[in-house]
């Protein structure tokens, strides 16, 4: 559920480092609604991270139950009400936090170690090693993302394990295709066939002209496929093939709690709006910083 | 170019066409009488995945029992065998050799009349095929028609032949002539055709499909049409709960199979709706690894069922289970052993420290449980919430039946095993011969007990069944003060309840558990 | 044009192989016993075992890839443990729901979302913009799994302007039945002229499709925009500009033509996702598709099901995504060069 990567530009020659990072905060800010969702998004991770200390009821987001406070609705105690087992339901979102993050988190440097990684050897090889790493690319490529890691996840021990291997295996060949794409621009460059013939290694080449070609198409494609990526995670969870019990998940939750919406609608509706939350950050951050960098859709 | 396109894909688009096409009407048009007559019964997954009537053993009993019957029937309500097929039998004295007298007014559907032969052709074949639950006959050595109306049994050891006879599954008599001269009947069934006697034919059967199966009244039903009754049946798929109950709201529904607690307290104040509570034989038992791990000690068994708050989980459930009082269910003989389970986390935490379990030696458990079962995941969460509070850590694992019970087996065996147990006719045996009696390879033993004074308990059940049910009963209370309480090999945790929503107009329900989910709709009138 | 043609047929066919190869390896790979799914939860060991060795459970692995290729080869994708139906039929009965399913919620996509990203190009930077932007992220991010739930609870059981579940009313079948030529009920009744059966199914498909159609018409609206804003910056369109067309007659009659290509790529892309979604969003609204079968398929660990689903997603994948590029080839004279 991402965005196809060949929309977004391939080699650009960007500066590195500091530069790069400098750029993005004055593109981000020139975009009010980027700018926005990243501060949205500073938030929900903090909450992440603290869940612990601002929870009002921590111990509700990991172990404990009170099954004679069940199904309370929302009030001045449990501000999102509690579930069938009497947890307060605000700390299990803000504790469902760290679970999806977290398994979002896992899954994009995965993705991106292995994918660029196979990307830029292919790119820059060539040849057969390139053909045949990019039919391994499109043979997962010919499988829309859910539908496979649906596969994977109903034949591993539903678990949050299994969701970060199961999608981490559907995502990896975007970042395969795409830096592959890059390296290939790289490789026929002037710079680089004139570094080549003065005998530099073919990996100081790498390190010095691909990966930083690469950096920023990699980055928007993070950031665009992090929503995605939280999306595919709570999928699966409702599906039953993901997190499981007591962990905080937000797909686990709606999945709970939605046998309850007729009578209880707010057991599956706060997860479920977290869950829109986050993946809309993620989403408009994206779109911005891919408007924003991208020379073709640039005004 | 652009049109070139445009123009193969329109003739391909007619390829297609014609390739699926045919022009056939959908629906059986005759079927689709005044929607008055109609009662709609709501699943939440698909009827019928087996059509022969000696091997079906699945959810296909919601409709089989509307199109079959067997020669008896029980009621857990009275617990009473009940005549359907048979008018009375008798037993010899030693339990060995039964006779059944049959009704002499019936014709399967095919045409046939029923009688003496027909009806052990279709009980010889049941044993024969040996598939599903065709077991329940094991103690039958011969079956005899000695005349038209009179049907005899003689066994090779004494078994309660009236009561298996009124089995939910396997039991069923049916026209073993169906398929005809040369015909054969295994692939006659698998097409969707059946042959039995009861009250209603199958007209229409879509697999796969939301409707799924429509049965139509059969004319000549030995019990006799009234007006009033309800001359079609039909099957609707709905996985989900809320859309079921909002289809009963919406009155497009008659009736509703599961609810969850909640909808059902709303159902039950909903004026265009009925509803009804019945205790079922169904329980779900937490098995204790008795033969290796740290459960193999007898303390930690013991702490676990202390640590188990069954009362707390039954409230939880809101309605749709009761505690249980040891493994047999209310309904059948043998229930009411008074084995109790009352939650004490610091006796719990005594016996493990007796056992050696503490802050630096801590223990931890693995569990598997049904997934996408939301009351077992109810369960394990208030166990995992428990056992943590006296430093035990629950590792639980939502399985797919395939893999719990392969892993069980075969694998990493478990230290908990959560199940399902009911009984495929109402005789408690079950429980015993499958699940807690000694086995070499163990398939539903999944306590792995070998304790032989319960094997010997066991052994002697059929017989006094047959004989003395007072000597069975108390057989059975001595059995389940064994196994839950000395041996500590299982939690049972509750008894589910049968929670039904029903349109309000819908006249003479009454839910019998020893069918799980049937609906007599011939009983029914509106 | 016809190199380009055989090469990309090639690439295709290795993708297939090695789909097919992957759908395999999945179905096989599920824990447990499959056999058990064939014989129902209470079998003796008897039946177990007779069933491994009809399913061919007990051969090696490689034999077992090999019959399922063999057997592939003649349209045969195996029986269902389940249903105890062969695979193809079922997926015969399951497909044609799912596809007008799908089919009308890209429709809704195509319908809803075009305009908006148009609308959104022409008065940009701007309100209608932000607008457009907001929603069409809102749409992408919003889990379907919980839109269905809100949609039929606020539309069907409160308003009451939409039926509840299902594909049309019962009743239809014997008041006005249906000749089916396709097995998709909404064209059957077009073709046929059934107007009362289309009423009814096009009542019933509202809500699910709409809940479908969300991601699809986010992600159309925000790639019509892009392409727009990047064709409208190119110097024909400044060229038309000057000409003395207005901004929104050059957007539709110039840039959108230009800026097809890649709509028309996302929208077979799309579908393939739109079509995995449906398996969260059937089950809510009894829609007898796919995505019902495959739910009942997983937790039953059907996998002969599990497989033919599989494979079939991503054979309709792999062949829209052909002949899309096939389209573009044809349309524009660029591709071929590359």
């Amino acid at each position: 559920m991402s965005i196809h990567p060949d929309t977004v530009a391939p080699a650009t020659r960007l500066p590195g480092g500091g530069a790069l990072a400098r750029r993005l905060v004055r593109v981000v800010g020139r975009d009010t609604l980027a700018a926005a969702s990243a501060v949205v998004l500073v938030v929900i991770v903090l909450a992440a991270l603290f869940a612990p200390w601002i929870a009002p009821f921590p111990a509700d987001g990991t172990l404990a139950t009170h099954p004679a406070d069940r199904l309370s609705a929302p009030g001045a105690e449990h501000w999102f009400g509690t579930d069938q087992v009497g947890r307060d339901l605000l700390s299990r979102v803000l504790y469902g936090a760290r679970t999806s993050l977290g398994i979002a988190a896992a899954v994009l440097v995965i993705s991106a170690l292995v994918g660029v990684t196979l990307g830029v050897v292919a790119g820059f090889a060539g040849g057969w090693v390139r053909d045949v790493i990019m039919r391994v690319t499109d043979v997962f490529l010919a499988f829309p993302a859910l539908l496979l890691s649906l596969a994977l996840a109903s034949i591993l021990r539903p678990s949050v394990q299994t969701t970060i291997i199961a999608i981490a295996a559907t995502w990896w060949p975007w970042y395969a295709r795409l830096s592959a794409a890059v390296a290939a621009g790289v490789r026929t460059r002037p710079y680089v066939d004139a570094a080549r013939c003065l005998g530099v290694h073919p990996i100081r080449i790498v390190g010095r002209h691909v990966l930083p070609n690469s950096l920023t198409p990699v980055l928007v494609q993070l950031s665009l496929d992090a929503g995605g990526v939280i999306l595919t995670a709570a999928s699966l969870s409702y599906l039953g093939l993901g997190a499981t019990e007591p962990t905080s998940e937000w797909g686990l939750m709606v999945q709970s709690g939605q046998s309850l919406f007729t009578t209880h609608w707010w057991v599956a509706a706060f997860p479920g709006l977290a869950i829109l939350v986050t993946a809309f950050c993620f989403n408009m951050l994206g779109e911005g910083l891919r408007d924003a960098l991208d020379p073709r859709s640039a005004s | 170019m652009r049109r070139i396109l445009t123009a193969t894909g329109a003739v391909a688009a007619l390829v297609l066409l014609a390739a699926c096409g045919g022009g056939q009407v959908r629906g059986d048009a005759s079927a689709g009488s005044s929607s008055d007559d109609t009662f709609t019964y709501v699943t939440n997954t698909e009827i019928v995945t087996e059509w022969d009537p000696a091997l079906s053993y699945s959810n296909e009993i919601r409709s089989m029992e509307n199109v079959y019957e067997s020669l008896t029937s029980y009621d857990s309500a009275t617990e009473t065998v009940e005549p359907r097929l048979a008018t009375e039998w008798t037993s010899s004295e030693d339990g060995t050799t039964w006779t059944f007298t049959l009704r002499d007014d019936v014709t399967f559907h095919t045409g046939r009349p029923l009688d003496a032969t027909a009806a052990k052709e279709a009980l010889d074949r049941t044993i024969e095929k040996a598939g599903g639950a065709a077991y329940i006959w094991d103690a039958v050595d011969s079956i005899e028609a000695p005349d038209a109306t009179t049907l005899v049994f003689h066994l090779s050891y004494a078994a309660p032949i009236d009561l298996i006879a009124s089995s939910a599954y396997a039991a069923y008599i049916y026209d073993v002539d169906a398929a005809g001269d040369g015909g054969d009947l295994d692939s006659w069934f698998a097409e969707g055709q059946e042959a039995g006697t009861g009250p209603y034919t199958v007209a229409e059967w879509n697999s796969g499909q939301e409707y799924e199966l429509t049965l139509s009244a059969y004319d000549d039903y030995w019990g006799g049409w009234a007006d009033g009754q309800y001359t079609t049946v039909e099957y609707r798929v709905t996985p989900q709960t809320t859309t079921a109950w909002q289809l009963l709201q919406n009155g497009e529904v008659d009736f509703v199979e599961t609810l969850n607690p909640e909808i059902f307290t709303q159902a039950e104040s909903t004026d265009a709706v009925a509803t009804s509570e019945t205790s079922s034989l169904q329980n779900l038992l937490a098995l204790y690894n008795t033969a290796d791990g740290p459960m193999a000690d007898v303390r930690v068994r013991q702490a676990v069922q202390l640590a188990t708050d069954t009362a707390g989980v039954v409230e939880a459930l809101n309605g749709a289970a009761v505690e249980a009082e040891g493994l047999v269910p209310d309904g059948l003989l043998g229930s009411g052993a008074g084995v109790t389970h009352t939650q004490d986390l610091d006796q719990a935490a005594a016996l493990l420290a007796e056992a050696g379990y503490d802050a630096s030696n801590p223990l931890t458990l693995t569990l598997t449980y049904a997934q996408g079962d939301d009351n077992q995941q109810l369960y394990v969460t208030l166990l995992t919430s428990a056992l943590a509070e006296i430093g035990v850590t629950l590792d639980a694992q939502p399985l797919q039946w395939n893999a719990q019970w392969d892993q069980a087996r075969t694998g990493d065996r478990q230290d908990v095993f959560v199940m399902y147990w009911y009984p495929d006719y109402a005789d408690a045996y079950s429980w015993f011969v499958n699940v807690f009696r000694s086995s070499d390879d163990p398939y539903f033993n999944l306590s792995y007990l070998a304790d032989p004074e319960v094997d010997a308990l066991i052994d002697q059940l059929p017989t006094l069944t047959a004989t003395d049910t007072d000597a069975a009963q108390a057989a059975y209370v001595e059995l389940q003060q064994r196994i839950e309480v000395q041996d500590a090999a299982v939690t049972t945790l509750w008894t589910d309840t049968y929670q039904r929503a029903f349109a309000a107009d819908v006249q003479g329900y009454t839910d019998n558990p020893a069918y799980p989910n049937v609906v007599f709709v011939h009983e029914l009138s509106h | 044009m016809a190199r380009h043609l055989v090469r990309r047929l090639a690439q295709s066919v290795v993708v297939v192989v090695g789909v097919v190869v992957v759908s395999f390896l999945v179905a096989r790979a599920v824990p447990g016993d499959a056999a058990v799914s064939a014989t129902g939860a209470r079998a003796s060991a008897s039946e177990l075992a007779a069933a491994r060795e009809r399913l061919g459970l007990d051969q090696p692995l490689l034999v077992q890839l090999g019959r399922y290729l063999g057997n592939l080869v003649t349209g045969d994708l195996g029986t269902s443990l389940h249903t105890r139906q062969p695979v193809a039929s079922d997926l015969g009965n399951a497909l044609p729901a799912s596809l007008e399913l799908v089919g009308a919620a890209m429709l809704l996509a195509v319908l809803i979302g075009i305009p908006l990203g148009v609308l959104a190009a022409r008065w940009r930077p701007g309100p209608v913009d932000v607008t457009v932007r907001v929603g069409s992220v809102l749409a992408v991010s919003a889990p379907v799994f919980l839109l269905a739930l809100v949609l039929q609870l606020v539309f069907a059981t409160r308003l009451g302007w939409f039926p509840t579940a299902g594909e049309y009313a019962r009743s239809l079948d014997s008041s006005s039945p249906l000749t089916v030529w396709t097995d998709i009920t909404a064209v059957d009744a077009l073709i046929t002229g059934n107007w009362p059966m289309l009423g009814s199914v096009l009542h019933h498909l509202a809500l699910p499709a709409l809940a479908l159609a969300a991601y699809p018409t986010g992600v159309i609206a925000q790639m019509t925009r892009a392409a727009l804003v990047e064709e409208g910056a190119q110097d024909h369109a400044r060229m038309e500009r000057a000409l003395g067309f207005g901004r929104m007659a050059v957007l539709v009659r110039f840039s959108l033509r230009a800026a097809s290509a890649p709509v028309l790529q996302l929208v077979a892309l799309v579908f393939a996702y739109a079509l995995v979604n449906s398996f969260l969003v059937e089950s809510v609204f009894n829609w007898p598709g796919l995505g019902s079968y495959t739910a009942t398929a997983i937790s039953s660990v059907d996998t002969p099901a599990i497989a033919g689903v599989t494979l079939t997603v991503a054979l309709v994948y792999v062949v829209l995504n052909l002949a899309v590029d096939l389209a573009q080839t044809a349309l524009d004279p660029r591709v071929r060069l590359t």
